[in-house]
């Protein structure tokens, strides 16, 4: 049907032509800032071109996957990226790259070594956004076209190099590979803010932002190497030569246990690796378990028969004493471990998402920063934190997320949800509410992610994408007043309907978006989310508190978002003062695409997202068969140790 | 997909026009031909109306239980939570989409009179037939979520008709309002949603929900919890107590639009949505009682209300809120007696309050149209010579709402009453209750007959008085706005006693619903009772008769001869606390919105406080720095000195360690 080969190289085009951009247009820029933003523009909708075109046969590879429902028992335990550059197989693909970037160290020779690789692929989880990526820049191009007149080539360039670094962390299945995109997310976004700011404080804003987004992400490099040091390929015992991740049984259905061999970056890998090595654990303890109530019920039967029985049954029990004292240190270490893992690793993610109360970063930021950069921060730079807690933390502390999740960083994601409301509707600002209202959405986001069920977990990766539509498109529309009239203060407008009806269609659509009206994209993922609150896995561990959390969303939404509308849309007319001599026009043509645009996509994943679900279905099951694992391992853990 | 050889595709037929015509609106607003919008409203509502009846004609006749339930395929399905395009024809959803496509063709041909030459003409038909659309799609869902698509759907479309003139604050203000306070409740909507998705076997579709409650029926304590949350979603839309409050405020929108909100679309959804859910009802007599509760205390408050207000939609307003408490009070009595006469009584209230009640707020917007734009019955009086036409119907309209004998409106109502007293004498488990709710119909029936005839008598008799605004040509509103007045009348005379009364269609078609069939084996599984048959009470019926003629016996004393106001010295405080709405505006405000206003500004502070406590760690660095700093004070001695006490140090801890 299509040529593997040439999506591949297509992969590579998504995530590099952005740089070829950059050094195009700030080349162009030197003739001045209408050629840079030609330039800009032509190549942000080449750039939608080759997403579309990549995109295509993604989803219909990405939907016929089959086999992969959580009960089947061949269903993978990793993620299975494909279209990866470097495949060695050629057809449907192997899901790992030979491209090393940095070698590590050589392992044995039957094994590849431990390396830092260039592994980037596709996957339901990251398609969508790398579509969400390219359209938002798209429109962040067309926002910036009256405003940024000064050094507009640098600009441009610099919104390139932004958005290639945000596809790379998107598309990276290195975990090192992503960390580096990661962080290199931040240099852009660090000119952009501190160079074409509009507010007086933007260099202070930009330091902030940098400062406390790296301290956060510091932390999840400490927990980036934990892991990878404490979950090395696991390899049989008996052949130094075989690798493999399962738990063996021998023919005399003795179990053997695998010993660690080399370490591994590969987020797929990692994954098999944490499975293998928590089960192994598990299984241990529950031997170790089981054998010392049989020694101590034996003990107890020989209690007042032939002493040297009873000797040898006391002797029996020290033994599985010892045995089960030695494999509860290790499971508990391995645990206490993985707890201190968690938080490292999470840290960096809940800074970008951002989740309250880490999110003190992102007021100043949002206000100080252009509102195109503003437009990409809450549209896709949010979806770093939130695809690292999908891709990262979740996969490969399963047992932590399961245990730790939804108590923490569930709490805070419902916390989030009412404050960032409150604190919403108090603002009189525009750019200052609609951040408000991300923080508040992402929070839902965040609470449903944790519930790690597939409801949740689906719901939390199509929020992603809906989220990123609805909150980029309402910076977007921000703009349109900002580039008139030069201020975002609400106080200054009123009656706007009158004077811009166009402009006031397209707000009210994306507003309605945000508030999840049925028919537009929020309400379904909001409904899966909420809904995800409410199964038995969620009410067993923490009640019906967080659901009525979520619930209560739908309406303080609603709350701000309509006091919003009435003062700045309904009533008598009020206007600031106008920069320019001449009266500023309705839409333009280039902000009819800018609008319209993500207001009809918001609409047609609104009324048909179960092809988006679809082709996010293996990977989330993917996600839900560890957790699920790690949920069952947990509970029995918990009844034998009574 | 939309077959039209089968009933339920004729039905989606009928529910897709609107929609088609609110796009076609549209886009004439977009090629500047604007003042032809109402045509593709009034024509889809036109020939969805009469394919409703066609189909409605087709399925009439028959015993057995009727619904045809359709799947258009997956709308969103992840894990558990399965959701499709699901609809239902049923004779609950087709009453229903038959009443509000009729009712509202009438109000969309007033309409174009009325809204006639308004610079938002194309945008007014087109949200309009938004509205009828997703009222459509509301009562055809066969699952909650399309349920809450169309639900959600009529509370955007009211928000945009209610704010219709936007230049106006007090229209924007309750535009605002009416979508919050109708959200609010929507909070509950959904997690009783939610809730019984969980204890319903994760069922979406209503049919595989009741079945599976029928057949694991959860504790009753949750049933009981199920039940009050949906009910939350039906206080919001359906403007019960407390949440009644934005009612009377969406009076800014266009007149035809408050008769379309109150009659057809919007304030019935959750009459309609407690008439689905009868079976869930039926399992919690404490549920019933609380909805019969709410419903009677609504009633008697709203009637208080209306008594005082000088504003003719307002008064119309308050009695639409009062009305919807005694279909409530209908509902609540589903349980304790059958569900086919509580459910059945309900409905029958909803259908013919619908043709009165557009009647009745076409013909104020019909008086406000000649009084240019002036609804304040202190600055106008006798008007029935002026506007004959208007006068005529609207007599028929009030006593067709105040329930004198005969009048639709009369039926509807005495079968709440009787259901009410049947519940009383029933041997449910709180039956002694429902005596006295049946005292307080009593009473509201009462009030009803006096305010609606006050505002009758205020608006019509009395000497001929105009506004300055009318300046001084006040005239009969022209035809276009008199045949919808002429038909709804006409309904208002005879649709209740053609139906019901001397036919009993009605209620037998709405029993072959399955959601009152399924509601009425649930019924008899858990009472002992013997159905009786349903037969007309000579008591009850006098007793209302009674209660009616009290009610305009009294208004007629008192404003037969029109304006000023007349109150009996003795009953001053109670007037002013009428005429002020009990303060409960002011009370909501200072109890409610300000406390949240106040703390999303407590939010604002405290988030600069969190911002401050951050900056105090960055300065944590610096802060050790300037701790450490003395240290390097570039004194050769002093760098001698830390190197020998180090020294000494490290080798008294080897020394030690090696000794032990």
């Amino acid at each position: 049907m299509f040529n593997i080969e040439t999506i591949r190289l297509l992969v590579l085009a998504v995530l590099f032509a952005p740089v070829a951009f950059a050094a195009l247009v700030a080349i162009a820029g030197l003739s001045g800032y209408r050629v840079a933003r030609r330039v800009a523009s032509l190549g942000a909708l080449l750039h939608l071109g080759m997403t579309v075109a990549l995109a295509v046969p993604s989803v219909f590879v990405l939907m016929d996957r089959v086999g992969l429902e959580t009960k089947a028992i061949k269903a993978p335990r990793e993620f299975q990226p494909i279209f990866v550059p470097g495949d060695p197989s050629l057809d449907s693909g192997s899901y790992e790259t030979t491209w090393n970037l940095f070698t590590v160290a050589n392992g044995p020779s039957e094994l590849p070594p431990s390396a830092i690789q260039f592994f980037v692929g596709i996957d339901g989880l990251n398609i969508w956004l790398v579509v969400l990526a390219s359209v938002m820049t798209y429109i962040a191009v067309l926002v910036s076209h009256g405003s940024i007149r000064e050094r507009a080539g640098g600009y441009y360039a610099w919104l390139f190099l932004l958005q290639s670094a945000i596809i790379g962390a998107f598309l990276s299945f290195d975990i090192v590979l992503f960390y580096i995109f990661f962080e290199l997310t931040l240099i852009p976004a660090f000119f952009l803010i501190g160079c074409w700011g509009t507010g007086g404080g933007r260099r202070d804003a930009a330091r902030k932002f940098f400062l406390y987004t790296l301290l956060g992400s510091l932390f999840t490099l400490v927990g980036i190497f934990g892991i990878v040091l404490t979950n090395p390929t696991p390899v049989s015992p008996n052949s130094p030569s075989k690798h493999q991740y399962m738990i063996l049984a021998n023919s005399k259905g003795q179990i053997l246990f695998p010993k660690a061999g080399p370490v591994t970056f590969s987020i797929s890998k990692l994954m098999q690796n944490v499975s293998t090595w928590n089960r192994t654990h598990a299984e241990k303890l529950n031997r170790a378990t089981l054998l010392r109530i049989e020694a101590t019920t034996a003990f107890e039967k020989a209690n007042g028969k032939d002493p040297k029985i009873v000797q040898q049954a006391e002797a029996e029990l020290k033994r599985a004493d010892v045995e089960f004292q030695t494999v509860k240190t290790d499971r508990d270490d391995y645990k206490s471990l993985q707890y201190w893992l968690f938080f490292a690793l999470i840290a960096g993610f809940v800074v970008k998402v951002p989740l309250v109360p880490f999110h003190t970063w992102l007021p100043a930021t949002y206000s100080e920063a252009p509102v195109a950069v503003t437009l990409l921060f809450t549209g896709i730079l949010a979806k770093l934190g939130t695809l690292g807690l999908i891709r990262i933390v979740i996969p490969l502390c399963p047992d932590m997320a399961v245990q730790q999740g939804l108590p923490v960083f569930g709490f805070l994601g419902a916390l989030g949800i009412v404050y960032a409301a409150f604190c919403a509707y108090a603002q009189r600002d525009l750019k200052m509410l609609a951040a408000y209202s991300s923080v508040s959405h992402l929070g839902l986001l965040v609470l449903g992610t944790f519930t790690l069920t597939a409801e949740g977990l689906t719901g939390a990766a199509l929020h992603m994408v809906n989220h990123g539509l609805t909150a980029g498109a309402m910076f977007a529309l921000i703009g349109f007043l900002a580039e008139r009239y030069r201020t975002t203060d609400m106080n200054q407008y009123s009656g706007l309907i009158g004077r811009f009806p166009k402009y006031a269609f397209w707000m009210f659509v994306i507003c309605l978006a945000s508030v999840g009206l049925p028919g537009l994209n929020n309400f379904i993922s909001e409904m899966l989310l909420i809904s995800a609150l409410f199964t038995p896995e969620t009410t067993q561990a923490v009640g019906y508190g967080f659901g009525v959390a979520a619930a209560s969303g739908i309406f303080l939404s609603a709350w701000y978002t309509m006091t919003m509308l009435r003062k700045v849309f309904f009533g008598p007319l009020l206007l600031p003062p106008q920069p320019t001599a001449v009266p500023p026009r309705d839409m333009q043509p280039h902000e009819w695409v800018a609008f319209g645009l993500p207001a009809i996509l918001c609409l047609i994943l609104g009324v048909f997202p179960q092809p988006v679900i679809q082709s996010m279905r293996s990977d989330v099951n993917i996600i839900v068969r560890q957790t699920d694992e790690a949920r069952a391992r947990l509970e029995t853990e918990k009844s034998l140790s009574r | 997909m939309l077959d039209p050889s089968t009933p339920i595709g004729m039905a989606l037929i009928a529910a897709v026009l609107p929609l088609a015509g609110a796009v076609l609106a549209g886009l004439l607003a977009c090629v500047r031909l604007g003042r032809f919008a109402h045509l593709p409203a009034i024509l889809s509502f036109a020939s969805a109306s009469v394919i409703s009846a066609v189909v409605l004609a087709g399925v009439a006749e028959g015993h057995d239980s009727l619904s045809i339930s359709t799947d258009l395929g997956t709308w969103f399905s992840v894990g558990r939570l399965n959701v499709s395009f699901a609809f239902l024809l049923d004779p609950l959803s087709l009453i229903m989409l038959a009443t509000v496509t009729f009712i509202a063709t009438f109000i969309a041909v007033f309409s174009a009179g009325y809204m006639h030459g308004d610079p938002g003409y194309a945008r007014y038909f087109s949200i309009m037939s938004l509205f009828v659309f997703a009222m459509c799609l509301l009562v055809m869902s066969n699952n909650f979520f399309m349920l809450l698509a169309g639900w959600e759907g009529v509370g955007l479309c009211s928000y945009l008709l209610v704010g219709y003139y936007y230049a106006k604050p007090s229209a924007a203000a309750a535009a605002r309002k009416a979508f919050l306070v109708t959200r609010l409740g929507d909070v509950g909507l959904v997690l009783g949603i939610f809730l019984l998705w969980q204890v319903g076997g994760y069922e979406t579709n209503f049919d595989a929900i009741f079945a599976h409650i029928a057949q694991y029926p959860p504790a009753s304590g949750t049933i009981t919890t199920i039940c009050l949350l949906l009910f939350c979603g039906a206080i919001g839309k359906s403007a019960q107590l407390p949440l009644y409050v934005w009612l009377p405020d969406a009076m800014e929108g266009p007149t035809p639009v408050s008769a379309l909100i109150h009659a057809a679309t919007m304030v019935t959804a959750g009459v309609f949505l407690l008439a689905r859910c009868a079976p869930l009802f039926v399992l919690s007599p404490e549920a019933g009682l609380i909805v019969a509760c709410i419903g009677g205390a609504t009633a008697l408050l709203a009637g208080f209300l209306a008594l005082a207000q000088n504003d003719l939609k307002r008064v119309l307003a308050y009695s639409t809120v009062s009305q919807l408490g005694f279909m409530f009070l209908a509902l609540g009595c589903n349980g304790v007696i059958s569900p086919k006469v509580a459910v059945v009584a309900a409905m029958f209230h909803l259908f013919t309050h619908a043709f009165f009640k557009a009647l009745l707020f076409l013909g104020s917007g019909s008086v406000m149209h000649a009084m240019g734009n002036v609804i304040d019955m202190r600055k106008f009086g006798g008007l029935r010579k002026l506007m004959p036409w208007t006068h005529a119907t609207f007599v028929i309209g009030s006593a067709a709402l105040a329930g004198v004998p005969l009048l639709s409106g009369f039926w509807s109502k005495d079968q709440i009453l009787h259901g009410l007293l049947e519940a009383g004498e029933s041997h449910a488990k709180y039956h002694t209750m429902y005596f006295g709710l049946f005292a307080v119909a009593l009473a509201t029936a009462c009030l009803t007959a006096f305010y609606t005839f006050r505002a009758y008598f205020l608006t019509f008799w009395g000497n001929e008085r105009t506004p300055p605004e009318a300046h001084g040509h006040a005239h009969e509103s022209p035809a276009i706005m008199l045949v919808p007045l002429v038909v709804l009348a006409a309904g208002a005379l005879f649709v209740g006693v053609l139906v019901d009364p001397l036919t009993h269609w009605f209620g037998h078609f709405l029993e072959r619903s399955p959601s009152i069939t399924e509601a009425h084996t649930g019924y008899l599984a858990h009472s002992n009772m013997i159905e009786k048959p349903h037969e007309f009470s000579w008591f009850v019926a006098g007793l209302s008769t009674l209660a009616v003629a009290v009610g305009i016996g009294g208004a007629t004393a008192l404003y037969r001869r029109g304006g000023p106001e007349k109150v009996p010295p003795a009953l001053k405080g109670l007037y002013s606390l009428s005429l002020n709405k009990l303060y409960v505006d002011e009370t909501y405000g200072i109890a409610v919105v300000k406390p949240a206003e106040m703390l999303a500004t407590t939010g604002r502070q405290f988030d600069g406080f969190l911002d401050a406590i951050t900056r105090l760690i960055t300065y944590l660095p610096r802060l050790i720095a300037a701790l450490l700093r003395p240290l390097h004070n570039g004194l050769v001695q002093f760098y001698a000195l830390g190197m020998v006490l180090g020294l000494a140090v490290f080798l008294t801890v080897v020394v030690f360690r090696s000794a032990r």
